[in-house]
Order: C-alpha cells, then structure tokens, then sequence
C-alpha cells in the first residue's frame, strides 16, 4: 500500500485539562487496516481517541483525513467519518430500532436508515434475536456495546475509533465483533485504531500495533 | 368607582398587634422565632416605606430618564437574583441574565403600555414601574430555572452530549434535548398559576384592585393581561437565557466545553 494514507496524525500532543499525557505522535491509517493502541492506565488512550474524534482540542499538531483537516471538512462532518465509538455504550433513543436510526435524524446525514442493513448488522454480532420494539436500556452491557457498534457502523464512517470494544463481551461475541469489524474495514474500505487491552485477541486481529509508552514518556520530559 | 377606605399609621398599628400576639406566643413556647419574626417585621414596614418614597419621587417627577434609572436598578436586582440561585454558574452570566431580562422586561412592558391599555405617554412611571416589577419577579424564576436546569443537564449527561457530536450531531443538534427541558422546567411555576387562578389563588394584584374599590370584572381584566404579560415576559427571558448559556458550553468547533463553569453554594 503505496498510496496516500485515508487518515495522518503529525506530532500530535494531547493534554487532559493542563496535563500533558502524549506528545510527538505521528501515526499514517490505509485505508483496509486495523492498528491496535496499546498503553497503560492512564496513558490517555482514551483522551487520544476523543482528541482525533475532535470532541476536545489537541495541544499541538495536526489531523488529516483525506488530506483535509478537521476545520476543512467541518467538525460536525468531520465526527461522521472519523467515529469514536466509547467503551461505555450509552443509549439515547426507547427502542433498538430508534437508537439504530437516530443519528439519521441530524442534518448533516444525507443518507436514509436502512433497517434490513441494520438487522443484518446486529445478526452478525449475535443480536439477530433482539426485537426491534425493545428498549435498549434493559440490554446488558455487552448487548448495548454491540448495539453501539452497528449504530456507529450504519454511518458508514471512514475511520473507526474503537475504545475497548470487545471489554464486556464473552469470547464468541468478542470474536463477531472482531470479524464484523474486518469485513467492514475491508469492504468500505475505511481504517480503524482500536484501543485494547486484551492482547491476545486484539494481537492476531490488528495489522500493527501502536505503543503509546514512548509518547508518554516524551511528554512527561 | 368606589372610593378606596385610606388607611392611617393607627391601622396600621392595630394590624401590628396581631403580630404581637403571634410573637408572644412563639416566646411563651420557647420557640426561639420572636427575634426572626420582629426582625423580619420592621424590614417589611423598613423596605415598603422607602419603596414608597422612592415611588412617590419617581411618579412625581414622572420624565423617562427617571423611569429608567429606577427600571436598571430593578433588572440589575433581579439579573442577581436569578443567577444566585442556580447550582453552577460561569463568568458572564449575569451579563446573559441582566440582558434577557432588560429585553424581556422593556420589549412586554412597552407592548402593555403603548398598545394594550394605551397610556400616554408610554413610559409613565406610575405604570411602566408596577407592571416592569411584576414581570421581572416572575421571569427571575424563569431564568434562574432555566439556567439551573440546562448547566445541570450538560454537565451531569455529558456522556450522552458528546456521544451525539461523535455521531456526527452539531452543537445544536446534540444541545437542543436539553434546551427542550430546560425551558420547560423554566415555565412550569407559570404555566401551573395560569392553570390554576381564581380556583386556587386570587392574584394579589386583583385583591388590591378589588380592595380599592375596582369592579371586579374590570379587576379580572387587568389580571388575565398580567397573566399574558408576566407568561410572554418569563418565557422570553427564559428562552434568551438558556440560548445564551448554551452557546458559552459549546465552541465554535461543537465540542461541549465545561471549563467554564463552576459550582456555587445556593444564597
């Protein structure tokens, strides 16, 4: 893959408030690959993904997706194609159906919801029996994470920014995840940084990996 | 029009003794309020009286300079009241209230003035004071609900906030649930006294008309045009202040900032 990266991060340096957390990140996404983020505790992987979604301001450098930056596509349009999916899913809507569809009711999605997708999606993550009437609220944790992800999935984003996304899943939804995710990396085909601590799994499904330590360390010094 | 019974300093001292009675038997029951409600007393008959004097001075001189210097001393009150109250605040926001609550106030009282009961000229104190007072005491409540309700919401669901930017919602867009709720939670005192009036309350502004000696369907129709006036003042000074507060918490590039806001203790 010789061709020009779909998303750059450029000496990027990310802070928590006043703190610093990570400096001097440089990092190139293909289009088709899945990059594992790895850290300890308080690394700030979650900051980072929050900061490449734009939901808060990075201290230094800069952010490209299909080289425009953050302010060229527009933040609103920018979060639509680089889409953070957090590791605690929160519903918004009363039924599984709603929450599938609501982000089409903002403006900026031009395109309609499709529901057979959206059932086809949740199928592919073991959710194939949940009705569409049910209220998301009563679903356990690891449904909602997984209802989270097709709900980011239907917006056909160009880079995915998973936070712990398999955290609450046994190992066979964990594995659907995984396989849901690389088909639809591929096929798009759209990148994905996927932050994890499980490094077996994580480790034989991720292209590379990248290790946030050295970054850490640089914006402590 | 019946004439209204004037009343001397003489009554007045006789209504005083019924709070004597009150007062002595809180003492006689060791109930410790005879200090509170003495205090409480002379800071009624204290604060009436210079409102009074101010009053009379006002409506006698009667010119516009001096209508709106006794109505800028009233909204900076009432811009302080209201942001008193709610549980977070941030720099500027007494701006934001004391400019709601000028438009709102000017912009209704003016309408009722000028066009609905046609006084002239407009901005006679003896009028414009009274009724600006009645709508900034209600729209006070509606800012400082209003305001309450949209920071709590924003920062307590911030989660869900920033979870609707990530899909890809504007600052508007992932706002407008709470600014929904939060203007609700502003009109409700109102909403419910217009619901209730005359079942429940005879509004105090129609037992004193009543108690001059108006006729009481000329008094009932003074009440429902305070009623419109005071639920037209609340609701914009509501409106305009949770706008404003909403655009200090989001930037111009739709993240949700709460770095500007802090907790206060109520008053």
């Amino acid at each position: 893959m010789t061709d020009r990266p779909l998303f750059r991060i450029r000496g990027l340096a990310v802070h928590a408030g006043e703190r610093p957390l990570l400096s001097g990140l440089d990092l190139e996404l293909q289009a088709g690959e899945i990059v594992a983020c790895r850290g300890a505790s308080g690394t700030g992987k979650t900051t980072l993904l929050r900061t490449l979604a734009c939901l808060q301001d990075p201290a230094a450098g800069r952010l490209e997706l299909a080289a425009g930056s953050p302010a060229e596509h527009g933040w609103p349009a920018w979060r639509r194609r680089v889409m953070l999916v957090p590791q605690q899913p929160i519903m918004l809507a009363d039924t599984v159906r709603d929450e599938l569809a609501h982000a089409f009711t903002y403006r900026g999605h031009t395109a309609g919801f499709d529901a057979d997708r959206a059932r086809r999606l949740l199928a592919d993550v073991n959710l194939g029996d949940v009705p569409d009437a049910a209220p998301p609220q009563d679903l356990s944790v690891g449904q909602q994470q997984r209802v989270a992800l097709v709900r980011a999935l239907l917006l056909d984003p160009d880079v995915l920014l998973l936070d712990e996304p398999t955290s609450a899943l046994d190992l066979d939804a964990a594995e659907a995840v995984r396989t849901l995710v690389r088909r639809e990396v591929t096929s798009r085909p759209a990148a994905a940084l996927v932050v994890s601590h499980d490094s077996g799994g994580s480790a034989r499904w991720c292209d590379r990996v990248l290790d946030l330590a050295a970054h850490a360390a640089a914006a402590r010094a | 029009m019946n004439q209204a019974i004037a009343l001397g300093y003489g009554d007045l001292a006789v209504a005083a003794l019924l709070l004597l009675v009150a007062g002595g038997v809180s003492v006689g029951l060791g109930l410790g309020l005879g200090r509170q409600l003495l205090l409480a007393a002379v800071r009624t008959v204290v604060q009436l009286l210079l409102v009074g004097y101010v009053l009379a001075f006002v409506f006698g001189l009667g010119t516009l300079p001096a209508m709106l210097a006794m109505a800028a001393v009233m909204i900076v009150a009432a811009a302080r009241a209201a942001v008193r109250r709610p549980a977070r605040t941030y720099r500027g926001a007494f701006g934001h209230a004391f400019v709601t609550l000028l438009l709102a106030g000017l912009v209704v009282t003016t309408t009722v003035t000028a066009g609905v009961i046609g006084v002239v000229p407009w901005f006679a104190p003896r009028y414009f004071i009274p009724l600006l007072g009645m709508i900034l005491g209600n729209s006070l409540t509606g800012v400082s609900l209003g305001l309450d309700t949209l920071l709590e919401r924003v920062s307590e669901q911030r989660g869900r906030v920033e979870l609707e930017l990530a899909l890809g919602a504007t600052g508007w867009e992932a706002a407008r649930p709470h600014v929904r709720e939060a203007v609700r939670r502003g009109l409700i005192p109102i909403v419910n006294s217009m619901m209730v009036v005359g079942l429940v309350s005879i509004p105090g502004m129609m037992t004193g008309q009543i108690l001059a000696g108006a006729d009481p369907i000329g008094a009932v129709k003074y009440q429902i045009m305070v009623m419109f006036m005071v639920a037209a003042g609340t609701s914009l000074g509501c409106i305009g202040v949770v706008l404003l507060a909403m655009r200090r918490v989001f930037n111009g590039r739709h993240q949700l900032d709460l770095a500007p806001l802090r907790k206060q203790a109520g008053p």
